[in-house]
């Protein structure tokens, strides 16, 4: 511990004596091995199929494993499978199992425990949904093999069950993944993975504790992200949540936390001065901001009046009010998919690049005949991107002459009423805000957001064929080239009817103090291979 | 000077100037001000900050709402005399600005509670059955911390200055009607009252003639003091993320956006804390002020 | 005397009864879906809907809120939404921190304001007098989350003499735990020290002025002796009957105080349910904390028939 302690210095004597608590020096000798941790979120809740916050599926990845996990290049590779066989033209997949796997009660990880697991996950997963449908029947084998057979091939059965896009699809103990369905929360929290789950020191709001589970046997290959070799360096992680940045950022800088997910940028610099803290960007794949249109209703359900926001938006300004003043942080976007990953395409997208446009976006108003109907929109104040993209977003609105109701709430609120398909003044909607992370919209069927399904599509309904008519194109693709061609189709499509609008690619720090070594840059933190001297 | 012969061991008081002051400033509005120091400063500095809130826009101000996210993060300089906050919004003007909703929470919550609680304290006073239900529910109000409960108040609408007075005044509420329950009470039983209502003088004539010029005091008082802690408590709510919407500034608004940059850009929080906090001083200080003047007992109850 | 005790303990019972209503009524009719929160950005109103219906959401107002009291009743506050923990396990964790600082502020608040609100009535018209109760009306004044944030930056950040935030459990040593709780306690008692100060001294100026005290005077008993003795036994009645009001100041403030400080109570536990709507632990809570209230307004009602045996009801 380098902060010096005032009170503990002049009464150490009194401490050993008056109270009989642990003495400093062994005190701090334990810290060593505990790494504290600032998550970006609060870990209100601890199903990782349960909801699709981040956080819980940063938490369920040290104390689950999965039968594949991507590595750093987003290749899924084998983890808890030794080996798989495909028969029968694909439609056979038969797994089998690394040896002396084990769950946290001490059980070994059998096929059956797997079967389960699967099966709890599928229906909750978009992936998982179209593996289902194309299930005939799944079932253990043996203890470790179990074997799934299929109507038809699913070559991307790998990406599926490896994939870091929530949820993801966790091996749980056979009891418990049959005694909560999918649609109901688990209140055991037995794991496969590295990490052990610390029921009674969780204090939901505060803290959450993980301890090293032992008897976790990790792959020999080197860790990269969700696959390799998962080693603990550290006997404890304890998450603090600290809902106050500035407390955060002061913390840290006093060596009481020792690693921070997502500082604002705004404090980086202080941060940096710091010689004993380290910042370096959190995750190359980075997050898309989204302004979410709903297609049903006026005044966007006329692709005019979408096509002119698009006109007028100013990436820049977006971002810039997200992420401050640092250039490298943020990428300007016309395309929906996330940059520098394979399926990255700008075709479609020069409508988001030049000069802004005003006067333009005016008249298009004007020839879909807008008069002045006011746009609904729900920005949540207490997520920051929310919160920031929202102000620029009433900004823009009002200067391409348009009637903003603006609705100040919470991100509770937001999740209810961006559901309701009445008109947006009948306790609907217009537009609302939110961000996807890149590591989700690397390809269209990890990425709601982007399919435009009508009725059955997420939040806004958009309706446009050409961009699901490009959905099977992309699954057959026999090779990538056919892959990116589907997907360039799909991305024009997407641009020209605006299923919504992207507000830009931005990436986020992270920071730890120097004494930590091994964290790695990713979608999410990885507790494996860090350590504290 | 009289030479008095002093009986010994007693000292003679030291000798005092001129006991009268000249009888011009003795009478009149100077006089009192003279007189009452405290409401002097106090009644100076609200007024200051009433004419920033009326005169905000010709005060060298700029639009509020404008976003300029290019110039973010500015620090104070010629251009942006409090600088510029995360969306390079200028606080100078937002604070200016923000004066208008502080003050307009502050007044419209005094006001408010004070009339409602004025309404319900006399029913509650003069009504023998009303008053055991109603000091119920006003007891059972005041037991629910008032922070919590303009909280829970404002989670159930949307965020707006409107929302926010409600809540607060409803919060308010039941001290005030407490105290002119009190008040009421107490006058019931004076021999003047009692004559009155012997005399057959209608409910109506003896509120209006016997029992508001007493509770005038007391209320008006408290009604200061309601409302300061309404503007603190505004600025708690925004703190917490349940105020005033971003799009109209008020002091703990804008403080609560900065909060996150205190440490390096405080001039976000500075500012609007500064403006707030002399603002809550001044309307305290004219309450003891008032206080002192009207009835210096009442400092034992407030 | 007992039987004063039995009724006021009585008395309490309607209006914990309003407060249940109160509280139960208004989380009622709110808008704002839990079921939409859980599941989170990604899910599919289906998804929702079946959320609602296994957290029973939907079940009409009079049933809840009998099956509310019966529970309440059997000591059971229902499970939170969002954790799936029981409420009364959820408060038992949080309880710690926030008592402790209400304690160390109330200790804290009480030293240092009766002796300044003593001192300046003693010196009344002095610049002792009105610099106490300038610095007293300031600690009014400033909102205490940029009294936190100013104590934070100097004594904890610059001069590195105390923890910036957290909470250490009072198992681990009396000091570490003092420690993390000096300045949140001085941010907190900022509010606290000013009213009480002022009503010190505002009764004892009206209690120095009385007969008695120039009695004791003209009798030569010392000036701490009256001081002591005589003029604050007899405010102590009001000082009282601050201290319970001032508590529901206290919570007020401690909400934002335990939010600068990352402290982990009932205050920030309060706050992220209401607005998340996590209507169990919302009533819990708030339950709570009017019980506590109530109660401690009644231990003070039965406190004041020690000090002035001319009070009885």
């Amino acid at each position: 511990m380098e902060r010096r302690s005032f009170l503990k210095g002049g009464a150490a004597a009194g401490v050993a004596l008056a109270s009989g608590g642990v003495a400093a020096p062994a005190y701090s000798q334990a810290a060593n091995r505990t790494l504290r941790f600032v998550p970006q979120a609060n870990l209100a809740n601890f199903d990782p199929i349960w909801g699709t916050q981040y956080v819980v599926r940063n938490a369920s990845a040290m104390v689950w494993d999965t039968l594949y996990g991507f590595n750093d290049k987003l290749e899924p590779q084998r983890q808890m499978v030794e080996a798989e066989e495909v028969t029968d033209e694909g439609k056979t997949w038969t797994f089998r199992l690394r040896e002396g796997l084990r769950f946290h009660d001490g059980e070994p990880v059998r096929g059956r425990d797997c079967v389960a697991s699967i099966r709890r996950w599928m229906p909750r997963d978009p992936m998982g949904q179209l593996l289902r449908a194309a299930t005939d029947e799944i079932a253990a084998v043996d203890d470790r093999t179990f074997r799934w057979k299929l109507k038809a091939p699913f070559p991307k059965m790998t990406m599926a069950l490896g994939k870091n896009a929530t949820p993801m699809c966790f091996i749980m103990p056979e009891r418990i993944a049959t005694r909560f369905d999918s649609f109901t929360q688990i209140n055991e929290y037995v794991g496969s993975g590295p990490m052990r789950f610390e029921r009674n020191e969780w204090v939901p709001g505060a803290r959450a504790v993980f301890s090293r589970f032992d008897q976790y046997v990790p792959r020999n290959e080197p860790a990269s992200w969700l696959a390799g070799g998962k080693r603990m360096g550290v006997e404890r992680v304890e998450w603090v949540i600290m809902p106050d940045p500035a407390t955060a950022s002061a913390a840290l800088q006093n060596g009481e936390i020792d690693w921070w997910e997502n500082p604002i940028t705004d404090l980086v610099p202080v941060l940096r001065r710091n010689r004993n803290i380290a910042v370096d960007i959190a995750d190359p794949l980075g997050n898309i901001g989204s302004f979410r249109m709903n297609h049903l209703h006026a005044p966007f359900n006329d692709v005019r009046v979408r096509r002119a926001v698009m006109m007028a938006l100013s990436q820049e300004d977006y971002m810039t009010a997200l992420v401050g003043n640092d250039r490298s942080l943020w990428k300007p976007l016309p395309g929906f998919f996330t940059p520098d990953t394979p399926l990255y395409t700008e075709e479609g997208g020069d409508i988001l690049k030049g000069p802004r446009n005003l006067d333009a976006a005016r008249a298009l108003l004007r020839e879909a005949g807008y008069t002045n109907a006011p746009v609904i929109c729900l920005v949540a104040q207490d997520q920051p991107i929310t919160k920031a993209m929202g102000d620029v977003t009433a900004d823009l609105l009002k200067r391409i002459g348009m009637n903003v109701d603006f609705i100040a709430t919470d991100w509770g609120t937001v999740g209810q009423r961006r559901s309701m398909r009445n008109p947006p003044n009948q306790g609907g909607w217009s537009m609302f805000h939110t961000w996807h992370a890149g590591a989700d919209a690397i390809n269209p069927v990890l990425y709601n957001a982007v399919r435009a399904n009508g009725d059955g599509a997420w939040f806004g309904w958009p309706n446009v064929p050409a961009v699901e008519a490009e959905v099977p194109n992309w699954l057959a693709a026999a090779n990538l080239a056919e892959e990116r061609a589907a997907i360039a189709r799909l991305n024009r499509a997407a641009m020209e009817n605006v299923v919504y609008a992207p507000t830009g690619f931005f990436l986020s720090y992270q920071a730890w103090r120097r004494n930590v070594t091994g964290i790695a840059k990713g979608p999410l933190p990885f507790f494996w291979g860090v350590s504290k001297s | 000077m009289s030479t008095t012969v002093l009986p010994p061991g007693v000292n003679a008081a030291a000798p005092m100037g001129d006991i009268m002051p000249p009888v011009i400033a003795r009478r009149g509005v100077l006089g009192f001000l003279r007189r009452n120091p405290t409401i002097a400063f106090g009644g100076l500095l609200v007024l200051l900050m009433v004419s920033v809130a009326v005169f905000a826009p010709f005060l060298f101000t700029k639009d509020p709402t404008a976003l300029a996210p290019a110039l973010r993060t500015r620090e104070p300089s010629a251009t942006h005399w409090f600088g510029t906050d995360m969306l390079g919004r200028d606080v100078y003007s937002r604070v200016l600005y923000g004066t208008q909703v502080s003050l307009l929470v502050g007044f419209s919550v005094a006001v408010l509670a004070s009339a409602i609680g004025l309404t319900i304290g006399l029913i509650s006073g003069f009504i023998r059955a009303a008053d055991a239900i109603i000091m119920r529910v006003m007891d059972g109000m005041m037991s629910i911390p008032p922070i919590l409960l303009a909280i829970a108040l404002m989670a159930l609408t949307r965020g707006s200055v409107r929302n926010v007075i409600i809540a607060i005044t409803i919060a308010e509420i039941p001290r005030v009607s407490r105290l002119v329950r009190g008040v009421v009470l107490s006058l019931r039983e004076q021999p003047y009252v009692d004559a009155a209502v012997a005399a057959g003088t209608r409910t109506p004539v003896i509120i209006w003639r016997h029992i508001l010029p007493n509770t005038l005091a007391p209320l008006t008082v408290q009604a200061t003091y309601i409302c300061a802690s309404a503007m603190i408590t505004e600025a708690i709510l925004s703190f917490i993320g349940a105020g005033t919407p971003p799009i109209i500034p008020s002091w703990g608004n804008i403080m609560a956006e900065g909060r996150a940059l205190w440490q390096v850009k405080p001039y976000i929080v500075f500012f609007p804390a500064i403006f707030l906090s002399v603002t809550v001083l001044a309307v305290n200080l004219l309450g003891d002020g008032l206080r002192d003047a009207l009835d210096p007992r009442m400092a034992k109850r407030l | 005397m007992f039987a004063y005790i039995v009724r006021r303990v009585l008395a309490t019972i309607p209006v914990m009864a309003v407060v249940a209503l109160f509280v139960f009524s208004l989380l009622y009719i709110a808008p704002g879906d839990p079921a939409a929160i859980i599941a989170g950005d990604q899910a599919t109103p289906a998804d929702i809907e079946r959320i609602r219906a296994s957290l029973g959401l939907d079940r009409p107002y009079l049933v809840r809120f009998g099956a509310w009291v019966w529970d309440i009743a059997r000591g059971d506050l229902g499970t939170s939404i969002f954790t799936n923990l029981p409420v009364r396990t959820m408060i038992a964790q949080r309880i710690e921190p926030t008592l402790s600082l209400m304690v160390v502020t109330l200790i804290l608040a009480i030293s240092l304001a009766v002796p300044m609100g003593v001192m300046a009535a003693w010196k009344q018209g002095t610049i002792i007098d009105r610099a106490v109760m300038a610095f007293a009306v300031l600690g009014f004044s400033v909102p205490v989350f940029v009294v936190g944030y100013v104590l934070a930056y100097y004594f904890a950040l610059e001069w590195d003499l105390l923890p910036v935030q957290g909470y250490t459990p009072f198992s681990r040593g009396f000091f570490p735990w003092l420690e993390n709780l000096v300045l949140p306690a001085i941010a907190l008692g900022s509010v606290y020290i000013a009213l009480i100060a002022r009503i010190t001294r505002a009764t004892m100026l009206e209690v120095l002025s009385q007969d008695y005290i120039r009695t004791a005077r003209a009798k030569g008993v010392g000036q701490r002796a009256i001081l002591f003795i005589h003029a604050l036994k007899n405010a102590a009645v009001p000082i009282v009957t601050v201290i319970g009001i001032g508590m529901a100041l206290l919570i007020g403030g401690a909400v934002v105080t335990e939010s600068v400080f990352a402290i982990p109570g009932l205050g920030r536990l309060t706050v992220d349910a209401i607005l998340r709507r996590d209507y169990p632990v919302i009533q819990g809570v708030v339950l709570l904390f009017s019980f506590v209230y109530v109660l401690v307004n009644l231990a003070i009602d039965i406190a004041y028939t020690l000090f002035d045996p001319r009070i009885r009801y």
